[in-house]
């Protein structure tokens, strides 16, 4: 008799159909039809037929989207830009929220209210970035608006200013959303990252006669170190990926300083010329720059102790192989 | 029994996850029901099919409207996908506004829409029993014929505050202003200087002046695949920076709040008057006065003439879709908005303000005839007739300068303008910065 045995397996396989459908035909083969067209001629609304790209002579010119773009001055200045916003928004939000972090974590003094706190400065990004976006927008508004309204009052400026024209200005409205929505998700991943971390070693290092400052340069950082590469590189896939804020808040103005790299990419595909190869070259250029940074910042946020060690412990298992022999 | 209760979640859980993922096709199988979807950027056009439907109970599709607004341009790559797309929810009916209706007129997305004759509307004759405004017909045909008509008229008109112009010519009549404000912009500027002595500015942005400019030029921006500079739009970034610089507007941008106080004379230097066809006043104006009572705010203070330079601003076409499978209904939907010139016509109601009961919101309508019967008296013009300004205005405008790229394009060039006369850019600067962004958002070139 066959012995029967009862095996779940199959079950977790079937759970999982579902989305394995939907990433593949969601996901996977938009990437891949990206790809593609972003070596053809593909352009024109309703187009479905498309070509290897080819030069007039006929020969095949397979990087021909990719030079246009790459020489396409607004291009680079909307990579430029998205790098500058990423930036000047990231630093302030990693500095807040780890200054954050090590209050609400520390257990020297309690925080009161410490939930209602989280949620307030969580609030933030639970508002859809449109509404925010538009609302920086009527509150920078020119003649009139609340900002000028306010700074006239406070005899900071004497006549209204046009923000909306000026180019840093607009910029740096666009970074101080994104580090308002954010900051507090970072904070609560890093506060879960602390929470993480086996209290026995604040303990010991707290007998040990460890200063709190000590503690957190010491212990805390040094151990937040996976989350902080957590947080750094989907911020930054998030950063390059920025469209909402500056598309809604000033539509990429004034004069290009908020355009970042998305915008740049659904301009080509949907604002008038239809140009889909052009685009898709633009959205692999860009996917390429996630791919260096990220691998750039795992290789710099690697735990060389624990490779150090790795290497160590090979070295010597090769050792022992080689000494038995 | 525990288990008997596992199994029974299991089973409700996958009968949950099957009907989500096959209720899409379901619905498809149904019996055929008679369904017209309509897609538009408002909800004006679902709301006139609506109210026929009530009119006419014999009419008995079901409508399904889909409603994506124009902001952030979000309504025309939808659109297009759904067009591209066919099958059973594609548009039967579609709407297009002036900014880019060429597209699905005479553009890239021309090959879907079906021509009124084919849809069996007798075009030539109630054309001409309608006596419709010849641009909103130029805009709507193309090579195959007559595709797409408004039911609006929104050829422009000077829209003033009366008590500023007895105040600076001692007048409010529009006879008399009209001969102050125009013909032509050399006479717009003299006015704007007369009041600007008097402490007040003619308009309220550039932006105002821009729409009555872009609109009046002879040709569009591209012509025979070119980046093409109007010599009267490239006019603009002078008359812009001359407004600037003497003070003849508030440097409002359309559509901020300082443009809307200016309605209500909300700013300390007072704004004369806005460009505009009759759905400014109707739709913007009077709910930015402050007021909906004579004596309220602006309200009744304003009055409407001739413009110096005569143009239109915006308008909403109704197209139909080539493969749509209730052509009948469609063709009698599209008949009685766009051609109805009848009393029981869209049209008649919609001049009148009587589409959903009396005492509606009144408008320049497509059709003279409706128009010369219909009473365009407002209080908020203190009583004048609008259609005394508008049948003539829609003779001014012309629909032979939009191009497909027009939304894109004249952002680019305010953008470019503001900064002219912002001074952070020389006049050659904006021009050359302008073709070169077109060119490489657009992949039009300039020569």
């Amino acid at each position: 008799m066959r012995k029967k045995s009862v095996s779940y397996a199959k079950y977790g396989y079937i759970f999982s159909i579902p989305f394995v459908v939907t990433f593949l035909v969601f996901s996977l083969y938009p990437i891949i039809y990206t790809l593609v067209i972003g070596f053809t001629d593909l352009r024109g609304l309703g187009v479905k037929e498309f070509h290897i790209l080819r030069t007039a002579e006929g020969n095949l010119d397979l990087f021909g989207n990719f030079r246009t773009v790459l020489k396409n001055q607004t291009f680079t200045t909307s990579l430029k830009n998205t790098i500058i916003l990423w930036t000047a928004n990231f630093i302030p939000q990693i500095g807040m929220a780890l200054i954050l972090t090590a209050w609400f974590t520390n257990r020297n003094f309690k925080v009161k209210g410490q939930g209602a706190y989280k949620v307030l400065i969580y609030m933030p990004n639970i508002i859809t970035a449109a509404t925010i976006a538009i609302l920086f927008n009527s509150l920078f508004g020119y003649p009139k608006g609340p900002v000028n309204d306010f700074l006239i009052k406070l005899n900071i400026i004497d006549s209204p200013s046009n923000f909306t024209l000026q180019r840093w200005t607009a910029r740096g409205v666009v970074a101080f959303i994104q580090f308002w929505m954010w900051y507090g998700n970072t904070m609560i991943v890093l506060i879960a990252g602390v929470l993480g971390i086996n209290p026995h070693l604040f303990e010991a290092a707290e007998i040990d006669g460890a200063t709190p400052t000590q503690i957190f340069f010491r212990v805390t950082l040094p151990l937040l170190r996976t989350i902080l590469l957590y947080v750094l590189v989907t911020s930054m896939i998030g950063g390059l990926q920025m469209f909402d804020i500056p598309k809604l808040f000033l539509n990429g103005g004034p004069d290009q300083a908020t355009v970042t790299s998305s915008m740049f990419i659904h301009g080509q595909a949907f604002s008038g010329s239809y140009l889909y190869n052009r685009a898709s070259a633009a959205s692999i250029i860009v996917f390429g720059i996630i791919i260096v940074l990220s691998i750039f910042l795992f290789q710099v946020l690697k735990d060389k102790d624990e490779v150090a060690r790795r290497k160590y412990l090979k070295a010597q298992r090769k050792a022992a192989r080689q000494g038995a022999k | 029994m525990a288990k008997r209760v596992k199994t029974i979640a299991l089973v409700l859980l996958v009968a949950i996850l099957g009907v989500s993922l096959f209720a899409g096709g379901q619905s498809d199988k149904a019996p055929a029901k008679k369904v017209i979807n309509v897609w538009s950027f408002t909800d004006e056009v679902p709301n006139m099919i609506e109210r026929y439907k009530e009119l006419h109970p014999a009419f008995d599709y079901e409508v399904k409207t889909t409603i994506i607004a124009t902001t952030d341009g979000a309504y025309q790559p939808a659109l297009d996908q759904a067009l591209i797309g066919g099958g059973a929810d594609a548009p039967d009916i579609y709407t297009a506004e002036a900014a880019f209706v060429l597209k699905y007129t005479q553009g890239d997305a021309k090959q879907y829409a079906a021509t009124y004759k084919d849809l069996g509307i007798d075009v030539d004759r109630l054309v001409k029993e309608a006596d419709i405004a010849q641009y909103t017909i130029d805009i709507g045909t193309n090579e195959r014929g007559l595709v797409g008509l408004g039911y609006q008229a929104t050829g422009g008109a000077f829209i003033y505050r009366r008590s500023i112009a007895k105040d600076v010519w001692g007048t409010d009549d529009p006879q008399v202003i009209k001969t102050k404000v125009g013909p032509g912009l050399d006479k717009f500027f003299e006015a704007a200087e007369a009041l600007r002595r008097k402490g007040y500015a003619i308009v309220s942005g550039d932006g105002d002046l821009w729409h009555a400019v872009e609109n009046s030029s002879d040709k569009g921006w591209v012509v025979d695949g070119k980046l093409y500079l109007d010599p009267k739009r490239e006019a603009f970034i002078d008359q812009s920076k001359l407004m600037m610089d003497n003070g003849y507007h508030n440097d409002t941008e359309d559509w901020t709040d300082a443009w809307f106080a200016d309605m209500k004379g909300a700013n300390p230097k007072q704004a004369f008057g806005f460009f505009g066809p009759a759905w400014l006043i109707n739709y913007v104006m009077a709910g930015n006065s402050g007021g909906d009572k004579i004596g309220e705010g602006t309200y009744g203070d304003w009055a409407v003439c001739e413009p110096p330079i005569g143009f239109f601003w915006g308008g909403t076409w109704v197209l139909a879709n080539r493969d749509t499978k209730v052509k009948d209904a469609v063709a009698e939907l599209i008949e009685w908005i766009t051609l109805d010139s009848s009393n029981t016509g869209l049209q008649y109601y919609w001049a009148n303000g009587t589409l959903f009961g009396a005492g509606g919101t009144k408008d320049s309508v497509a059709s003279g005839t409706v128009m010369s019967k219909s009473d365009g008296s407002l209080d908020f013009l203190g009583g004048q007739d609008m259609f005394e300004a508008f049948v003539p205005a829609g003779a001014f405008a012309t629909g032979k300068n939009l191009t497909q790229y027009d939304e894109t394009i004249n952002s680019t060039w305010r953008g470019q303008v503001r900064e002219y006369t912002a001074g952070n850019k020389t006049r050659a600067q904006a021009i050359a910065d302008f073709k070169r962004q077109v060119f490489e958002s657009l992949d039009i070139p300039s020569n």
